[in-house]
């Protein structure tokens, strides 16, 4: 065996091996469970966000306008994703930000909004409150 | 996931006449995979048009659209029956190896709901907003305070989980990873028949092996996993149809790209590069790709009448690229730092080395598409309006993952041939083995 035919072969085995070897292929032989439990916290901030939205979403028709309150109103601190997420769970709806992704507060959102979705945090403007849950509510502001 | 199973079923089912009316030879992994595909893609247009046509996306629409599809497809791949020839490619015992890597990925992809934040912020967002209204959103794309879902992106990704989801009665994003699954499986079988005509069962095997892991994007509900299948899948047909100007090869390789552009802005960029490679070669080739550009179109027109913004060129894209160039060595160096399996690329470049001259000349147009599409990352960076560095953190190992089918491929053929009895003696003149011909043996 020449040695460009063994450093050929050595090459090749070493493409195989670094193109394919991944933590993926252990899977079929962990405990799977607890890797779908991280999976499925994996996308949440706030774990119970989502089921807060989906009784935002139950309880607004779409064409409405909604503007999230949330802890973090700083777009890189939490907003970003309090927003992006509320997009998904309300499609059909018009989610409006109070918050531009430079941190400047869109007042005029907040005014053209229908309801608040207000979680995790209170609320001082005067407001009738539509749905609560747990953390959060969905409230129409008295105008 | 039943009905995500039957979606990718139904979209394998449909493009079977339209692989056959592309090539009527097709046959095994080739048939079923570029079936898939075409499936995909063809499903897109299919929405697209309807929601162009204002209308209503359901159930019965679409299935009476495919079926005009499947129908015509039917029909010109009988009138094609004069070109049948018997194609066949021999399994391997190895081919189990790709089997349990798929499964692997299967089992990763539905672990949970799609988790990536990409998904439900721009690909499964998009497809659930559309769901709403049944056809394309163009206000919600258009609104300024959606920006964040970049709306200029191509739609072909959100149209399948539309399809997904309209046979699912509703939106679920519980099984949605399937789909990318099922675009990792059929680049890995198109790339093993392919192999399989220029190399042993054996080797054709390993290499579909390595295909399916460099297939499967980890970013499991964004784009990556479509781009990647349908760009890897038109660039190795171009590699097929160059040496003796194969039109099967050709036909397929220009309905792929043209998908791939549909898929993501670096699909279109793959096209372009695809171009350009090709117009060093030979001007007159470029008409071949005719079918891409004009699958690569209707995006274009719809995204510019709607005014739907691209964020990479707000503002001065040659101030930003201006005030980056003095720091070019410091970017290069953070790229290389972040390549993603970095030992990995090592080895191909050594293979590359190692090839035989007369291979490599035979591969230019793999090696310059890559380069190309890496000059075309690269110069993203320079001119992005985000931070330089999130930019890159978030997108290069995206990104290289998007190139590393075609290259590999190549590599791995250029050494797996050179270590046949053969092809012993190394710069032998054309060692390539029989890429026009028809037999996968």
């Amino acid at each position: 065996m020449t040695v460009r035919r063994a450093l050929t072969l050595l090459c090749l085995a070493a493409i195989v091996v670094l193109g394919v070897a991944s933590r993926l292929l252990e899977l079929p032989f962990i405990d799977r469970g607890w890797a779908a439990r991280t999976m499925a916290r994996y996308p949440d901030r706030w774990p119970d966000y989502p089921l807060f939205l989906e009784g935002v979403r139950a309880h607004t028709e779409p064409g409405d306008t909604i503007a999230v309150i949330v802890p973090a109103m700083n777009w890189d601190g939490g907003y970003s994703y309090a927003y992006y997420r509320a997009s998904y769970f309300l499609t059909g709806r018009e989610v409006l930000p109070l918050v531009t992704p430079g941190n400047v507060r869109l007042q005029q959102n907040f005014r053209a909004a229908k309801y608040i979705a207000v979680f995790g945090v209170g609320l001082r403007s005067p407001a009738d409150v539509v749905w609560r849950s747990g953390r959060g509510a969905l409230l129409r502001l008295r105008r | 996931m039943t009905a995500t199973l039957v979606a990718i079923l139904s979209l394998a089912v449909l493009g079977i006449p339209i692989t056959l009316a592309v090539d009527r030879s097709a046959r095994g992994p080739l048939l079923i995979g570029t079936a898939f595909l075409y499936g995909s893609g063809t499903v897109y247009l299919v929405l697209l048009t309807l929601s162009i046509a204002h209308i209503r996306w359901t159930l019965i629409s679409i299935t009476i659209a495919s079926l005009i599809v499947f129908c015509a497809a039917t029909f010109i791949a009988r009138r094609r029956a004069g070109d049948v020839a018997s194609h066949h490619t021999k399994p391997h015992l190895l081919d189990l190896a790709a089997l349990f890597t798929i499964v692997c990925y299967a089992l990763y992809a539905t672990l949970a709901p799609v988790w990536e934040w990409d998904f439900w912020a721009i690909w499964g967002l998009k497809a659930r907003t559309f769901l709403e209204i049944g056809g394309i959103d163009w206000r919600f794309l258009e609104s300024r305070w959606n920006t964040f879902v970049h709306p200029d992106y191509p739609l072909l990704v959100p149209l399948n989980y539309d399809f997904v989801a309209l046979l699912n009665g509703g939106w679920s994003d519980r099984w949605m990873g399937l789909l990318c699954v099922a675009w990792a499986v059929a680049l890995a079988l198109v790339a093993r028949s392919l192999a399989a005509r220029e190399t042993t069962p054996f080797f054709a095997a390993l290499l579909a092996l390595l295909v399916a892991a460099l297939g499967f994007s980890r970013y499991v509900g964004l784009a990556e996993g479509a781009l990647i299948a349908f760009g890897g899948v038109g660039v190795l047909f171009i590699r097929a149809a160059l040496p003796d100007d194969d039109d099967i090869a050709w036909r397929h390789a220009a309905l792929m790209l043209g998908f791939a552009a549909n898929c993501k802005n670096e699909g279109l960029a793959l096209l372009v590069a695809v171009t350009i490679a090709i117009a060093t070669t030979s001007w007159s080739r470029l008409r071949k790709l005719t079918p891409a550009y004009a699958l690569a179109v209707p995006w274009l027109i719809l995204r510019a009448a709607h005014t739907l913004p691209t964020d990479i060129a707000e503002g001065s894209t040659v101030s930003r690229l201006l005030a980056r160039l003095p720091y070019a060595h410091q970017i290069v160096m953070f790229l290389a730092e972040q390549l993603y399996k970095p030992w990995f690329w090592i080895a191909i470049l050594i293979g590359i080395l190692l090839a035989p001259a007369a291979a490599r000349s035979r591969e230019r147009f793999i090696f310059l598409v890559t380069a190309i599409q890496c000059l075309f990352f690269v110069t993203v960076y320079f001119i992005t309006p985000n931070g330089l560095r999130w930019h890159v953190l978030s997108s290069w190992p995206r990104l290289t993952a998007q190139i590393a089918v075609p290259i590999t491929f190549a590599v791995f053929l250029m050494l797996a041939n050179s270590l046949r009895p053969e092809e012993d003696a190394p710069h032998a003149e054309d060692t390539r083995p029989v890429v026009p011909a028809r037999s996968d043996e």
